[in-house]
């Protein structure tokens, strides 16, 4: 392989290694030990907020949904097979997340429906349910999805500027992170390495070429 | 300053020499150990790093968000798909109810005023309400009928439905704790926003016994009522829950009716009811003509299927005892403590209704052979006279 090819080669692998590494440190930081993502949104649309199963069963580990409401009124938050909230909540005012985007954190929420909100508190759809004043959190697990959750006022008063917030922890994530930032320091080392070992390869090569050119000279003289 | 210097005044601060900061000695020494040339070595190194390389930036490359292997380090999938053989509750959420719904029922039957009502409508619908009602107003005369059923402290639950259609349903037994007849009850949800409340209770009838359900986690079907012995096995009853119970009240009429070919056997509670119509027809002939007819009450029959595929079929008949009073003829109520309880006359002078809601429950068989009459409760609910 020509030196110049092979130092090409060197720097890509150097500044894949030096990516892996500020990316996966990066990650790292961000998911912190306990490998934690969160994604929040805040509804001004009047109605329900809905969290569909597309959002809420993508991944395979409980989802932390947290609903705050910033005058500290009632809140109910509870889960159902998503027929069911789908059924309960048709015609009805409601922002449902629609989205989300790491690392930025953001939820896209998608306004849909301008009916009265039915009161869903006397349901039995719902299979975990929490209520509260203020902010109130619920953890949902998987495995009994397709599932929604549904944030409302608890009655059929709509809900106007509500956050809601969710969490997933895994700590298998930080630690994969860590071993992508651990290979990238692997690679970037080796590859500089590499790097530094051809240049001095290099000037060694110069340095027999004069030595051979002086001792041609000395000869001649 | 040339590279040379460079090399040697690092030597020099580093204390090594040139041959070990260029590792040539390393490599010479390691090709030599593998019996390769040193160039060889250097190759097959450099194709071992390159190789490794590729493989790392293959992945690294398909690990960037949205990309197939980023959702497989994370887990992310798409998610599952609602199930139609599927019960939409879990056991636990079933018996959470079970219980709410029977605390309730309790509380209603054993408080009064406004409260009692409000506990009432939260446990009973339809025509479970009305007879409930119908219990509770006549319960200083109908000492008997009037002992809750509802005092077992843990309903057992033997079934939920399956799949995300309405109405839902649940399927529950109780035994009272003074060793009583087993009582069925039937729990109804009409829509996603309406809570399951008792629909029908009745007792069951001795030695009859109700055979398993499919497991409470997948749920039993409903047989929609259209469903008839002509449809396939699988699907079948050996007849349709409507037209059961239209038989079954046709054959109750006083004066009796027959019914060609019933689809269901001979039993004690349709045998009381034919009884009791022709003993009181008997008692009021000189004064009054007694009829009794028998309808089926409007969206009360259910029926759920069992593991075995045959069926529970569940039904409400509306019972009508009516009282044509002769010509000169007046009646004395007095003694039919219900009937003054529910319309304040003691003298009818010309007609008298009195409504009776029957709660039968039949064991349908899926394929052939007649219909089994499990449980029956009577409930007298209204009376009119003039």
């Amino acid at each position: 392989m020509p030196a110049s090819t092979r130092r090409a080669l060197g720097a890509v692998i150097a500044g894949t290694g030096i990516v892996l590494v500020a990316v996966g440190a990066w990650i790292v930081i961000m998911l912190g030990p306990s490998g934690e993502a969160q994604f929040s949104a805040t509804s001004k649309a009047p109605g329900a907020i809905a969290v569909p199963s597309d959002v809420l069963n993508a991944v395979d580990v409980p989802v932390r949904v947290t609903a705050t409401r910033a005058d500290g009124g009632a809140l109910l938050l509870a889960v159902a097979p998503s027929p069911d909230a789908r059924a309960i909540l048709a015609g009805s005012a409601v922002s449902t997340v629609s989205g989300l985007h790491y690392p930025a954190g953001r939820l896209d929420l998608h306004a849909s429906g301008a009916g009265a909100l039915t009161d869903v508190s006397t349901a039995d759809i719902w299979r975990l349910s929490a209520t509260g004043a203020g902010s109130v959190a619920l953890v949902v697990d998987q495995g009994r999805g397709p599932e929604t959750v549904v944030v409302t006022s608890g009655d059929t008063t709509a809900l106007t500027n509500a956050k809601v917030t969710l969490s997933w922890a895994d700590r298998a994530w930080f630690f994969e992170a860590l071993a992508m930032a651990t290979i990238g320091a692997v690679l970037a080392a080796f590859a500089l390495n590499d790097l530094w070992q051809g240049r001095l390869l290099t000037v060694r090569s110069n340095v027999a070429k004069a030595k051979a050119a002086a001792k041609t000279s000395e000869a001649s003289a | 300053m040339t590279r040379q210097d460079l090399i040697t005044k690092a030597t020099a601060v580093l204390r090594l020499r040139r041959d070990d900061l260029l590792r040539q000695e390393l490599i010479t020494k390691a090709a030599a150990a593998l019996r390769l040339r040193r160039d060889d070595l250097i190759r097959i190194v450099r194709v071992i790093v390159v190789s490794v390389v590729c493989v790392v930036s293959v992945v690294v490359i398909t690990s960037v968000p949205g990309w197939g292997a980023t959702h497989a380090l994370l887990g992310i999938h798409e998610p599952p798909k609602a199930s139609t053989t599927s019960a939409p509750l879990t056991v636990d959420q079933a018996k959470r109810i079970l219980s709410r719904t029977f605390t309730a029922a309790y509380l209603g039957e054993t408080t009064t005023g406004a409260a009692s009502r409000a506990d009432l409508r939260t446990a009973y619908t339809s025509e479970g309400l009305r007879g409930v009602a119908g219990r509770i107003k006549l319960a200083s005369v109908q000492p008997a009928v009037a002992t809750s059923p509802l005092l077992a402290p843990h309903p057992k639950l033997l079934a939920v439905s399956r799949g995300f259609g309405f109405p839902r349903f649940i399927v529950a037994q109780t035994v009272a704790p003074d060793g009583g007849l087993p009582i069925l009850h039937l729990l109804i949800s009409p829509d996603a926003a309406t809570p399951y409340r008792i629909s029908m209770s009745a007792e069951m009838v001795p030695p009859a016994t109700v055979k398993p359900f499919d497991r409470l986690s997948s749920g039993s079907p409903l047989v929609t009522n259209s469903t008839g012995p002509l449809v396939t096995a699988r699907t079948g009853l050996a007849v349709a829950p409507t037209t059961l119970m239209n038989l079954y009240a046709a054959q109750m009429a006083f004066p009796a009716k027959a019914v060609p070919k019933p689809p269901f056997v001979a039993d004690s509670f349709s045998g009381q009811v034919q009884a009791g119509a022709a003993g009181v027809a008997k008692g009021v002939a000189s004064q009054a003509t007694f009829s009794q007819v028998h309808k089926v009450a409007p969206n009360s029959v259910y029926a759920v299927r069992q593991a075995s595929g045959d069926a529970l079929v569940f039904g409400v008949l509306v019972r009508t005892d009516s009282f044509a009073v002769k010509a000169d003829q007046n009646v004395n109520t007095v003694a039919n403590k219900e009937f003054v309880l529910l319309t304040g006359k003691k003298l009818i002078t010309k007609a008298a209704t009195m409504t009776t809601l029957e709660f039968v429950i039949f064991a349908v068989p899926q394929t052939t052979g007649q219909a089994t009459l499990i449980a029956a409760r009577e409930q007298i609910v209204a009376g009119s006279g003039s």
